[in-house]
């Protein structure tokens, strides 16, 4: 029982960093109907980007997410500008298969400039405070990945803030629910779109550098993420985010659970299959609206 | 003789939405039945039950004695009925020939066969010379034209015609309407026409049903539907009635 | 026709002087022409794209060489029992995922691909990561090796180039044959509106099955070539990302729909990567995808700019404008 405990604990917490992953896909989602093949491997340049800085400034990667989030904001709005805004009209296969091409060129131009090594971060904050742990009714809580979840929580609640209760986020619906409705109300939806990437974009680079402080910095780490996170988005209910948030966590539990008793090679299987499972059942996810 | 469709009290929800409530109509082999009724009342739910697109949450619906409640499109079109959207839809990167090709294969396999079949009803149409066109690039009546063609294809027993005038210039209605005579007059299909051009539907109707609120209102010949003073204030509020 | 005495004759100068590398490179390119095509017809013309088609390339090698090793079935017939088996379980894994559509159908196919790499490493019966060889046969002539699709030693280029040639032949009359006839139509059909295609009698979801069924023969059949061209089978190397990719590219650049599109991409995409591998060498950027990178900023060029594949190009106004060039020099 304690295993099982153990392993839903655990499970909340990555489900926590998940959320973080998954949300800035269900904006992207939200608000275009578009697929990022990508997504991962903007999350990937995130945990490069800690582990860079980390390594020749010697900056600490909680610091690091601040000027690698302006980075990646604008590099979202670039990759909005110069491709995905051509092929938005396009057909959607022809979308998909940019983000294919997309993913191709980021991983792989990683792979040249840096190999494909794994490569860690030695002396960050929340590593320094590995081995200090809460214990809660038997259950070991380590303090760094609580740290790392509590970091990300507090990011999607500012987000869902910002989407919920602001002018700006107000306009984003509206532009998700009508994108005519909302340019006869002065809103630009080009305007929309771009910061939408720019946005996920950030997102899910910051979650990549909380990531990096406890998992090891490879090229290919990105793309099991991405397909992670579309069930995740999925799941939730496309264009929910707080149902993002329940179905990553509970996406935390049912891959932990599976390792906790499952050969590792299979813990994604799981969530993959429900992915299948709710996408034949319940398409509206489990959360959502429609 | 036996109605060749039959709904029975047939209601479907949309969540909070009653769109179809308890509606039952027949029509019978070889009729026209004009259905009308202002924005709103249903009339495109009922035509997605019958055809398939929907299912209704209670009610019975009986094509020739058999129960198509349930049953998918396909099965519904396999079974003798055939139908045209409110949107036109095509199959728009196919040329016009091929979209009735894919209407034809509903009664033979050969390519050959379905292919003569498309070419006799495009003549008779109307679009003959229009062949090699792809469709997205028809004008509307046409493309509405050929939406009605493939239909027609896939040989039905009863054609569902969805605002097939909404959108046409008034020549454009008149030579629709006469395709629509000529249709029921030598296919002799049963026809029910979804319209909210009164001056089409009327003269060419048998009968009439008309829809509000999701429930049915009332039936009958044109004449006697138009002088309903229940269906007038449908459409045009207290204030016209007693005016009739 | 040009071009078929082209394909037929290309070896021959390979092989008188012994670079036997270039008749790899036209395998290579026959290969995923082939797959190409197979890809095309779930993905151009029926209009659902399937990320993950390599599972059934992996199936196929598997099956193969499972009939071959414990079964000593003969290649050929080996095939055949592959092509079977990948029909049959593509029809049980497509049927239930056939409600979903457009991208939520995609990711699905990502997903299986997801979850079938932790089994191909893992599962018993096919020796998990340790993968299955294929028994080599010695000695033989020419004729043996097409019965057997093993050629040892000098013959092994010459031998699979031409078995290459010979399947990708079939498959493209194969596929020909099905464009024009009803299935080609429905397909086509449920690509251009599902609904639409439903309200005229088209059971869409059969016909989705029945579209990746025949990608998952064509995938199949090719995995059972790669693998007795490799004499081994493993997970990682049949379950690739680049045996998703790469037909799917090599239709897409050269024409998604068209019949001869996979052709010409892959003609143009594979001797990119292969160029790559030989001019960086063992040099520092050997090795690290720089193939890929190229292959990515082609994909984005084309969807951005020629969404409709190198096809699309006004070839025959070029001609034109050409022999206009031509005739007017010539009159000057």
């Amino acid at each position: 029982m304690t295993l099982f405990l153990q392993a839903v604990a655990d499970g909340l917490q990555m489900g926590l960093l998940y959320a973080l992953v998954a949300v800035g896909l269900a904006i992207i989602w939200g608000l275009m109907e578009m697929i990022n093949f990508a997504h991962g491997e903007f999350m990937m340049l995130g945990m490069f980007g800690a582990w860079g800085l980390s390594a020749w400034l010697g900056w600490d990667p909680l610091i690091t997410m601040v000027p690698l989030a302006v980075v990646m904001y604008g590099a979202g709005v670039l990759v909005y500008r110069v491709l995905m805004q051509k092929v938005q009209r396009g057909e959607m296969f022809t979308q998909i298969f940019a983000t294919v091409g997309l993913f191709f060129f980021i991983q792989n131009g990683v792979v040249a400039l840096f190999t494909s090594d794994y490569r860690f971060i030695n002396a960050s904050l929340l590593t320094r405070l590995s081995g200090a742990n809460l214990t809660v009714g038997g259950v070991r809580i380590g303090v760094p990945l609580l740290v790392g979840g509590l970091i990300a929580l507090a990011l999607f609640l500012i987000l869902y803030l910002l989407i919920d209760r602001t002018d700006f986020g107000l306009a984003l619906q509206a532009t998700a629910e009508d994108r005519d409705a909302a340019m006869l109300v002065g809103i630009r939806p080009q305007r929309m779109y771009a910061v939408a990437w720019g946005l996920g974009t950030a997102l899910v680079a910051i979650a990549g550098v909380i990531l990096a402080n406890f998992f090891s910095v490879y090229p290919q780490a990105g793309l099991s993420f991405t397909v992670l996170a579309y069930a995740i988005v999925a799941l939730g209910g496309f264009g929910s985010i707080l149902g993002t948030l329940m179905a990553a966590l509970l996406v935390g539990v049912v891959q932990s659970v599976t390792a906790a008793y499952l050969p590792p090679a299979f813990k994604d299987a799981f969530v993959f299959a429900s992915y299948i499972l709710i996408g034949l059942f319940r398409p509206q996810g489990l959360f959502g609206r429609f | 003789m036996a109605p060749l469709l039959q709904v029975e009290r047939s209601t479907k929800r949309f969540g909070g939405l009653i769109a179809n409530r308890d509606v039952s109509l027949a029509i019978e082999p070889g009729e026209i039945v004009g259905l009308i009724g202002p924005n709103g009342a249903g009339k495109t739910t009922l035509f997605n039950c019958i055809s398939g697109a929907l299912h209704p949450d209670e009610g019975r619906i009986v094509l020739d004695g058999a129960d198509i409640t349930h049953a998918r499109p396909e099965r519904v079109c396999r079974l003798g009925i055939a139908r045209t959207w409110q949107v036109v839809r095509s199959f728009g990167r196919m040329t016009v020939l091929e979209n009735v090709i894919c209407g034809a294969f509903r009664r033979t396999s050969r390519v050959a066969a379905a292919r003569a079949r498309a070419l006799e009803l495009l003549a008779f149409t109307g679009l003959a010379g229009k062949e090699h066109v792809v469709a997205a690039a028809l004008t509307l009546a046409d493309k509405k034209r050929l939406e009605i063609t493939r239909a027609l294809a896939t040989s039905p027993r009863l054609l569902l015609l969805d605002e097939a005038m909404s959108g046409l210039t008034p020549f454009e209605t008149t030579a629709a309407v006469e395709l629509v005579r000529r249709i029921h007059g030598e296919l002799r299909l049963a026809i029910c026409v979804v319209e909210h051009v009164m001056e089409v539907v009327m003269p060419l109707s048998h009968r009439v049903v008309v829809l509000d609120h999701g429930e049915k209102l009332t039936e009958g010949p044109p004449a006697e539907v138009a002088r309903d003073e229940r269906v007038i204030t449908a459409y045009l509020g207290d204030r016209y009635r007693g005016r009739a | 026709m040009l071009g078929a005495l082209v394909a037929l004759l290309y070896p021959i100068p390979f092989e008188r002087s012994g670079q036997i590398y270039y008749e790899t490179v036209g395998f290579l390119v026959l290969l995923n022409a082939m797959l190409g095509i197979g890809w095309n017809i779930i993905g151009g013309w029926a209009g659902q794209f399937d990320f993950g088609p390599s599972i059934f390339f992996a199936i196929g090698a598997y099956t193969a060489a499972l009939l071959t090793i414990n079964l000593g079935w003969n290649a050929w017939l080996a095939l055949l029992g592959a092509m079977v088996v990948s029909a049959a379980i593509c029809a049980a894994v497509t049927y239930p995922v056939t409600k979903l559509r457009g991208h939520y159908f995609a990711i699905a196919t990502v997903a299986m691909w997801m979850i079938a790499q932790p089994i191909g490493a893992t599962w018993p019966l096919i020796n998990g990561s340790q993968g299955l060889f294929i028994p080599v046969a010695t000695g033989g002539g020419f004729v043996h090796g097409v019965l057997t699709m093993e050629f040892p030693g000098r013959g092994k280029g010459l031998g699979f180039y031409y078995l290459s040639l010979a399947l990708f032949t079939i498959t493209l009359l194969a596929a020909r044959a099905i464009e024009r006839s009803k299935w080609g139509f429905y397909f086509r059909a449920v690509r251009d509106d599902q609904d639409g295609a439903e309200a005229i009698g088209i059971d869409s979801r059969l016909y989705k099955v029945i579209a990746r069924c025949l990608m998952a023969v064509v995938f199949a059949a090719g995995g059972t070539l790669y693998g007795f061209w490799a004499l081994a089978v493993f997970p990682d190397q049949v379950l690739e990302v680049n045996w998703n990719i790469l037909p799917m590219m090599a239709a897409v650049v050269g024409g998604l729909g068209r019949l001869w599109g996979p052709v010409l991409g892959a003609v143009v995409l594979i001797p990119i990567s292969q160029l790559m591998a030989t001019t960086l060498g063992t040099g520092p950027l050997a090795g690290r995808g720089i193939d890929l990178i190229i292959y990515g900023a082609i994909i984005m060029v084309i969807a951005g700019w020629r969404p409709n594949g190198l096809l699309s190009l006004p070839w025959s106004e070029w001609a034109a404008r050409l022999r206009g060039h031509a005739s007017a020099s010539g009159k000057a």
